[in-house]
């Protein structure tokens, strides 16, 4: 009798959990198959530490993410115990009495413990202290499993007070075989069901942070415009998607009090899929004007315990406006500036062949030089830049490193990617892989970070394979190798500065050392702000930011905000490795009135390294 | 609407002057070329027009076959057709016989109305849209701000010097000449770029007999190139010098 | 003879006549020819008699329908009968956008050559019109093919008005008539006006005098606008200044602010950090003002003053003054 009430509400949820999940899936198959598992390796690797180890999810909320891989550690050990208890429930086969079991049932004691602790942590965590990034509202659903847990690791430590016979005993087997058939119900419909989708999500998720594939345009690929264009990975990101929003709280939009929030387009994205007609636009769904915000730094993406990739979605849609002539108006003067004068200033050739000339530089000959110096637009026509590349030239010659430039440059695309325009990208991107061929290029140094991200990691889309290095990584080896390269710094005052990591450099290069490795080779003292190495606070020029207009720009500037947290740091200095971190930070430096120093790295490291020889 | 604009392909902004043999001409092997800027918000108000009043926007360009680029480029904005007299002497050719060429081409089109840009950024002159006026028999207005169409009318507004301004009514068809920087110009779009590569591009052979009525004996760099002058001295003496070379070389106050 | 052709407007004589005058008595005597100035319009008495004080050999005033107000078809029509009654080997005109609009229209109806916009006169047997190409890049010496007359017209500012010649007495001024049917005249024109000054455009300045960062304080901005005053200039600013308040957000220059493209941009205290660049880039002239030897504006100024624009700005006011 009781076997058959059993089975019954067993089918029952499992039905609840089949129908539910196959909605979801039935959707993820009906995409445009954007699954790809290259580079297994690193996946497996990944897979390792998000998963298995919770190590994503730890490093960014020590105490919470703990608490949470003590539920989920404990959920793994469960599984054994949950399926005996089925298969007992179901009258298929009893391992109830055996003695494995029995051992089985006593280590799993602490790990009930821990799940106890770590649910109710999370628990008052969520229900009461109410962090920001949980959103607004307390979530019922949340609350409702939360309790499950607890219910079921109270019920599993009740059975050992128990008897099984006795009624306390069978109510207490059957309250915790209920609450897991209930769960079991809610999951799909529910984060929870993150259970289910996040490891296959961490496993599908690209190596490549923001990983971009190249539009076909022979297949009149356009990006997306509605929400029936959403590829197959980012629907299951939309169903996978716990609300943690660690996504939120590390956008420098957000942070800025603009509306992106990329934890929004991550939820807008699983009600249109499950509510919206197929045809609906995603400018609509995403509210055109939010997605014209983010600079593209990849923090959203690079947070992620549950390996969504925001990026995608958001440039995606992008992609989908700018080829229906929706881009913003500052977008769009920018491509035309990159269409007639292939760089986004609009500023004539004139002025690159003039630097060139007065800095002396050769034009590359691979039977001359070792490496090219890519200039970049900032370096070609931002005549403060430029100094920052003298000091390079400078270090190079100093250690008779032969090296040229190319006699023309275009954009390497960065910002028409970004922004997306892909007609426009692959152009300028397919132009410059002609030239960088026909010269004979094999080895590139360049101090700009989206040149090395674009032409070193998006270029490989095209098959080009070059070694482009930033030009810290290049002279960190230089002086690593020379003996010479003591500073000025012993016995001196220490230079008391503050670096900020590019995103493009830290995030998505993973170049770290390198840089704090030139300034402690001078005996600086670099006081780290908040928010640095690979997770830094974005100065805000990415993603076409750089130009756009103060009405577009709600909330405050990204610039301000990252410019208050490095005075924060007490240096008078900050050193910057990009051209464009620099034209933002000082222009927030202008904006607030401040004496704050800036300094490119290389023009320091030349400072010191010429104070050294001195 | 029928609306045509005439559209040149001039060497870019940032190409470095090279001169031909005997110095009449410049080296086109080494140039490379864009659409005319004045043209782009030519071609930017029809679009615009078109959007507003329905109809067509023709684009005609004359010139060697390289032209094909930037008509393109117009196409990809949202032009519907092309007209393309093609020859090679057009390349180099004065006002005169340009208008000839074009205005031969279009005219057993019926336009209600022909744009072009104010000026072409090589020769400069700013004479074809006011010859093809000429030549087509049509009511005109230069350095255009503000097009207004209604019915069979045209209002629109020309830009006088020191701030002034006027309002021009004349029938359509007409021509008109636009004033720089009016609209914001469109970029084109991926889908407009794969729709240009269907769009017709009628060619037309360039009238014989068009006589040119002028001839460049001497093409020739300036003396002075574009170097920054740093003016010494004291503050009165700077400021004094600075203001005589503002009258007298750059001629930029009275 | 050389007819050059006034432009008035109401008896008020256009001062660009003035250089036009200069250039034809520059190529009258080379070519040996004499100098007539043909006034039209109404009421081109009173600027006729303003013109005959040149060292001309005529005034000749011709008042028609036609001619007001200004059309390119009634000027067309009027201008082709009265040059058919002229001998005229040259018809010079300054280069003005009345010019602009019925010059080439007027030599396309009398199938003659025009060369606009001409800088200099290069005398020889055969007069060449010098005249920059290619955005300034190069300079073409131009001649006209055809027979006479040949039209010119000169690029305002490229003749000085005080290089016309006097006459040693008032030249005799006669009237012509010709024989126009007004009806012709399809444009119907309104009065001009000048746009209200709601909105600050600098888009469509001719000169902007910019203040920057080494302006110092709020109050120190009234020393940029007395040198904008008496420039006759708008006043611009680098992105700090509106961000301050200290002008309003219309008058930021730059990349988020906007593009101009004046004959003369003045820029106080402005480093020339890239995004305030790409806003002016298109100004015919700039001129740098800043106590920072390497500031970048200084790599694309065309005249630059290192030193301290509060002793600076004075002296260039009292220079303009002058």
């Amino acid at each position: 009798m009781t076997t058959a009430a059993f089975w019954f509400l067993f089918l029952a949820g499992v039905a609840a959990f089949a129908a539910q999940t196959a909605t979801r899936l039935r959707l993820v198959a009906a995409a445009p198959n954007t699954f790809s598992i290259d580079d297994l390796p690193f996946r497996l690797r990944r897979f390792l530490a998000d998963v298995v180890l919770q190590a994503r999810t730890i490093r960014e909320r020590p105490a919470a993410g703990l608490m949470h891989a003590f539920v989920f550690w404990g959920f793994v050990a469960f599984a054994g115990y949950t399926s005996v208890e089925f298969l007992y429930g179901l009258g298929l086969v009893d391992l109830t009495r055996t003695s494995w079991f029995e051992a089985y049932r006593r280590l799993l004691v602490p790990f009930a413990a821990a799940v106890l602790a770590g649910i109710v942590y999370l628990l008052v965590r969520r229900a009461i202290v109410r962090p920001v990034a949980l959103g607004p509202t307390v979530s019922l659903e949340s609350v409702a499993i939360a309790l499950f847990i607890a219910t079921l690791m109270i019920t599993f430590l009740l059975a050992f007070r128990l008897d099984e016979a006795s009624a306390a005993g069978r109510a207490n087997w059957w309250a915790h075989m209920l609450v897991i058939l209930a769960f079991m119900a809610l999951i799909p419909a529910s984060k929870h069901f993150h259970l289910v989708l996040s490891p296959i999500t961490v496993f599908l998720k690209s190596p490549e942070l923001g990983n971009l594939p190249n539009l076909d345009f022979e297949k009149e690929q356009v990006g997306l415009e509605t929400v029936k264009d959403l590829g197959s990975k980012m629907r299951l990101d939309a169903f996978t998607c716990v609300e943690c929003g660690r996504c939120q709280v590390n956008c420098p939009a957000w942070g800025a009090g603009k509306e992106l929030n990329p934890k929004t387009i991550i939820l807008q994205t699983q009600h249109a899929l499950l509510d919206g007609p197929g045809d609906a636009k995603l400018g609509a769904v995403y509210s055109e004007k939010v997605l014209w915000q983010c600079t593209t730094c990849g923090a959203c993406e690079n947070q992620c315990p549950v390996g969504i990739e925001h990026l995608p979605i958001l440039i995606g849609s992008r992609r989908g406006l700018v080829s229906n002539g929706d881009a913003p108006g500052y977008l769009g003067a920018m491509y035309n500036n990159l269409e007639r004068r292939s760089n986004i200033w609009g500023l004539g050739y004139d002025q690159r062949t003039k630097f060139v000339q007065a800095a002396g530089l050769e034009t590359f000959d691979p039977a001359k030089h070792d490496v090219l110096v890519w200039l970049g637009c900032a370096g070609s026509f931002d005549a403060d830049f430029q100094k920052s590349l003298r000091s390079l030239f400078a270090i190079l010659r100093a250690k008779s490193v032969r090296f040229g430039v190319l006699a023309k440059e275009r954009c390497n695309g960065d910002p028409a990617k970004r922004t997306g325009n892909e007609y426009m990208y692959q152009e300028l991107a397919n132009g410059n892989i002609e030239d960088l061929k026909a010269a004979g290029v094999k080895k590139i140094v360049t101090s700009c970070p989206h040149c090395v991200k674009t032409i070193g990691a998006d270029y490989a889309k095209f098959g080009y394979r070059v070694e482009i290095l930033h030009s810290s990584v290049f002279v960190e080896a230089l002086l690593r190798a020379s003996t010479a390269a003591r500073g000025a710094s012993d016995g001196g005052a220490r230079d008391v500065v503050t670096y900020h990591d590019p995103c493009y450099l830290g995030r998505y290069g993973g170049t770290v050392d390198e840089p704090r490795a030139l300034l402690a080779r001078f005996g600086a003292d670099v006081r780290e702000p908040v928010r640095n190495r690979d997770n830094p606070y974005c100065c805000g020029a990415g993603g076409g930011l750089l130009f756009a207009d103060k009405e577009e720009e709600p909330g405050s500037r990204i610039s301000d905000v990252r410019f208050k947290q490095l005075q924060a740091t007490g240096a008078g200095t900050v050193v910057t490795a990009c051209p464009f971190c620099s034209i933002m930070l000082k222009g927030a430096q202008a904006s607030a009135g401040a004496d704050t120093q800036f300094v490119d790295l290389m023009t320091y490291v030349d400072g010191r390294l010429q104070k050294a020889t001195a | 609407m029928k609306i045509a604009v005439c559209i040149k392909q001039v060497p870019t902004r940032e190409w470095q002057p090279r001169l031909n043999d005997d110095k009449t001409w410049i080296r086109e092997a080494d140039a490379s070329f864009e659409m005319n800027e004045p043209d782009a918000y030519a071609l930017e108000e029809a679009l615009r027009l078109k959007e507003k009043h329905g109809g067509e926007v023709v684009v005609c360009s004359a010139g060697p076959s390289r032209v094909a680029q930037v008509i393109r480029e117009a196409l990809a904005r949202g032009a519907d057709r092309a007209i393309h007299v093609e020859d090679d002497g057009l390349a180099s050719a004065d006002a005169f016989v340009t208008s000839a060429a074009l205005a031969a081409a279009m005219k057993d089109e019926g336009f209600d109305l022909v744009l072009t840009g104010l000026q072409s950024d090589d020769q400069g002159f700013a004479q074809v849209g006011v010859i093809m006026a000429e030549k087509l028999g049509l009511p005109h207005a230069t350095i255009i701000m503000e097009v207004n169409v209604d019915g069979s009318s045209l209002r629109v507004k020309r830009e006088l010097e020191g701030g002034w301004f006027q309002w021009v009514a004349m029938p359509l068809p007409a021509v008109l000449t636009i004033q720089s920087g009016i609209n914001q110009l469109r970029y084109a779009t991926l889908k407009g770029i794969m729709a240009a590569k269907k769009k017709e591009i009628r060619k037309a052979a360039a009238p014989a007999g068009a006589a040119a009525k002028q001839k460049i004996v001497s093409l020739y760099v300036p003396e002075k190139g574009k170097k920054t002058q740093i003016i010494g001295g004291s503050p009165a003496e700077a400021a004094k010098e600075l203001v005589r070379r503002l009258r007298e070389e750059a001629r930029v106050i009275q | 003879m050389i007819v050059v052709v006034a432009e008035q407007r109401g008896g008020a004589l256009n001062r660009a006549t003035w250089e036009t005058i200069a250039a034809a008595q520059q190529l009258g005597g080379a070519a040996g020819a004499p100098v007539a100035v043909l006034v039209p319009g109404a009421r081109a008495g009173a600027a006729a008699n303003e013109v005959a004080a040149a060292d001309v050999q005529e005034v000749i005033t011709l008042e028609h329908a036609a001619l007001e107000p200004y059309t390119p078809d009634g000027f067309t029509a009027a201008l082709e009968a009265a040059l058919e009654q002229l001998d005229a080997r040259y018809v010079l005109m300054p280069h003005t956008y009345q010019t602009r609009d019925f010059a080439p229209k007027l030599a396309a109806r009398m199938d003659r050559a025009i060369i606009t916009d001409v800088t200099s006169i290069k005398s020889g047997g055969e007069p060449a019109f010098v005249r920059p190409m290619f955005q300034g890049k190069l300079t073409a010496d131009v001649v006209p093919q055809g027979p006479a007359p040949h039209f010119v017209t000169f690029q305002i500012g490229a003749y000085r008005v005080d290089h016309a010649k006097k006459g040693a007495s008032a030249a005799r001024v006669r009237a012509l008539t010709v024989d126009v049917d007004a009806s012709t005249v399809r444009e119907k024109p309104e009065a001009p006006f000048q746009q209200a000054k709601q909105a600050v455009d600098l888009s469509q300045a001719e000169r902007i005098v910019s203040v920057g960062r080494g302006i110092k304080e709020q109050a120190n901005i009234a020393v940029a606008e007395k040198l904008a005053q008496a420039l006759g200039a708008e006043i611009a600013a680098s992105r700090p200044i509106c961000d301050a308040g200290w002008l309003p957000m219309e008058r930021q220059v730059g990349s988020s602010g906007q593009t101009v493209a004046p004959k003369l941009y003045l820029a106080l205290g402005i480093s020339g950090a890239i995004q305030h660049l790409v806003g002016m880039k298109g100004s015919s002239t700039v001129v740098a003002i800043n106590k920072d030897p390497d500031a970048p504006i200084f790599e694309i100024a065309d005249y630059g003053i290192v030193g301290d624009l509060f002793e600076i700005v004075p002296a260039i006011i009292d220079a303009v003054k002058t």
